[in-house]
């Protein structure tokens, strides 16, 4: 029984640090649209200058694991000059990993709409940044709107691993509550419970923009 | 009879394949010329490379005394001046119809939104299709599709129309009002090249018939002179096979 009262004793605490895991999450999959955006359009061209850097931002940062990444950027970049805060860190990097799984879900988004589209609006006169962003882009974000939601939920997950480098999210913050209370399981799993209803009710609410979105 | 495009020795080849072998063909002010040929004859990469949708190789398009080539420096100001039909219309399916034909006005022409509007309705009135202003692509018939494409193109007030097989994807009750819209078009004296195996299209309002088979014209003229006396061996084949 006191393994059960302890979660709820900690929740609102807990509960804190689940907003920052969103907030953590929200910014990063924000600069991650931006970065995949375009780089999943860089990997699309035919200019090699724009395609190989976009491959191999792609590749490598796919290749590589978060955690090492995060490291890089929290402790690593100081030595170089650049010292960022443990939370922004932790956007950055955050950010700069869903860019690169963006980008693959961007590029095949764009490549499955018709050619016809993009001819019909080159015809028109349109460039090809104007045929992007009024006519591909728009249909694209559509149908890559459920895989979207799968990286939002993937790196609300991921998030959790910014507790390493101190930042208080979720995560972070059930640890303390162990240190404080010995209580590893109920915790963990109270925890565990947290994340699930953030993903879950992040799913369901890209299936009910996704059913609006057809309608229109 | 002023010259709107002169095509002299065009080359194309998509990697070892060659499609057009140097064609020649030269359209005047207010033309309608028919394209006919056998499939994959080279008919749509030529009208491609016409609006340089596609790079050539080899030869000269000179489109209102300017050469159309990748060093041109401004394509897309060319292309608002040919306005292209494609066989499978390509209406922007996430845009409703007003919207289809007043984006390039407004982003390219940088026309007002007010004053786009104004001339979308009239040219939806044109092609019959006022009523389906606010309807979107996917509630549209084939043939209404295929007007609306039209009407598309002719915002951007062109000197030029290619059209691609612009009825061959309809169901056959539907050609008709297409045709229609596209003889009231060559009547009004735009100049137009069609590619399209609609002879009774051809036959009325066609200046000239051209046939391309293998990326060359192997044969053009009159339309009677092409259906009634064609020239060459390969002609007489092809229409054996379409009349
Ligand atoms: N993007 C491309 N890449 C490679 N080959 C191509 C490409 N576009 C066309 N071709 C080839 O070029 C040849 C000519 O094609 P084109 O579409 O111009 O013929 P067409 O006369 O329009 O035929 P159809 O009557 O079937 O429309 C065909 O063999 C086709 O397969
Ligand atoms: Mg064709």
């Amino acid at each position: 029984m006191e393994a059960i009262s302890v979660v709820f004793e900690n929740l609102p605490f807990l509960l804190m640090g689940a907003l920052d895991t969103l907030k953590l999450t929200s910014f990063s999959v924000l600069i991650g649209l931006v970065l995949g955006t375009l780089i999943g359009m860089g990997r699309l061209s035919k200019i090699k200058v724009i395609n190989v850097p976009s491959t191999v931002y792609v590749e490598f940062l796919r290749g590589t694991p978060l955690l090492v990444q995060i490291s890089i950027v929290y402790f690593g970049l100081p030595q170089l000059g650049i010292q960022l805060q443990a939370y922004p860190a932790a956007i950055v990097a955050l950010g700069l990993n869903s860019g690169a799984y963006i980008a693959e879900i961007v590029r095949a988004g764009i490549q499955s709409i018709p050619k016809g589209q993009y001819e019909a609006a080159r015809s028109l006169g349109l460039t090809h940044w104007q045929t992007m962003r009024y006519i591909i882009l728009p249909q694209a974000f559509k149908n890559i709107l459920p895989a979207l939601g799968n990286e939002f939920i993937t790196l609300t997950k991921d998030s959790s691993l910014a507790s390493v480098i101190g930042v208080t999210e979720l995560m972070r913050r059930g640890q303390f509550v162990i240190t404080r209370t010995f209580q590893t399981f109920s915790i963990y799993f109270g925890i565990a419970l947290i994340y699930f209803l953030m993903t879950f009710t992040i799913s369901r609410l890209v299936r009910y923009v996704e059913k609006r979105m057809a309608v229109a | 009879m002023s010259k709107i495009l002169e095509v002299k020795n065009l080359h194309k080849s998509f990697g070892n394949l060659r499609v057009l072998n140097g064609l020649n063909l030269e359209v005047g002010q207010g033309e309608t010329i028919v394209i006919i040929g056998p499939s994959g004859g080279g008919k749509s990469t030529f009208l491609r490379c016409i609006n340089h949708l596609e790079e050539y190789q080899k030869g000269e398009i000179i489109f209102l005394g300017e050469k159309i080539d990748k060093h041109h420096s401004n394509l897309n100001e060319i292309r608002t001046k040919i306005g292209m039909v494609f066989q499978h219309f390509n209406l922007f399916p996430h845009m409703s119809v007003l919207e289809n034909l007043i984006l390039a006005p407004v982003k390219v022409k940088k026309i007002s939104k007010e004053e786009a509007i104004e001339k979308a309705k009239a040219m939806l009135k044109k092609v019959g299709l006022l009523e389906k202003i606010d309807a979107y692509p996917d509630n549209l018939s084939g043939g209404q599709k295929q007007r609306v494409a039209i009407a598309r193109a002719l915002m951007m007030e062109p000197v030029l129309m290619l059209f691609d097989e612009p009825t061959s994807a309809l169901d056959p009750e539907l050609v008709g009002e297409v045709l229609e819209v596209m003889k009231d078009l060559a009547k009004s004296g735009m100049t137009m090249i069609v590619v399209t195996h609609e002879m009774g299209f051809a036959k009325e309002v066609a200046d000239r018939i051209i046939f391309i088979d293998k990326g060359v014209v192997v044969e053009e003229g009159t339309p009677d002179e092409i259906m009634k006396n064609p020239k060459h061996e390969r002609t007489r084949n092809f229409l054996r096979h379409i009349l």
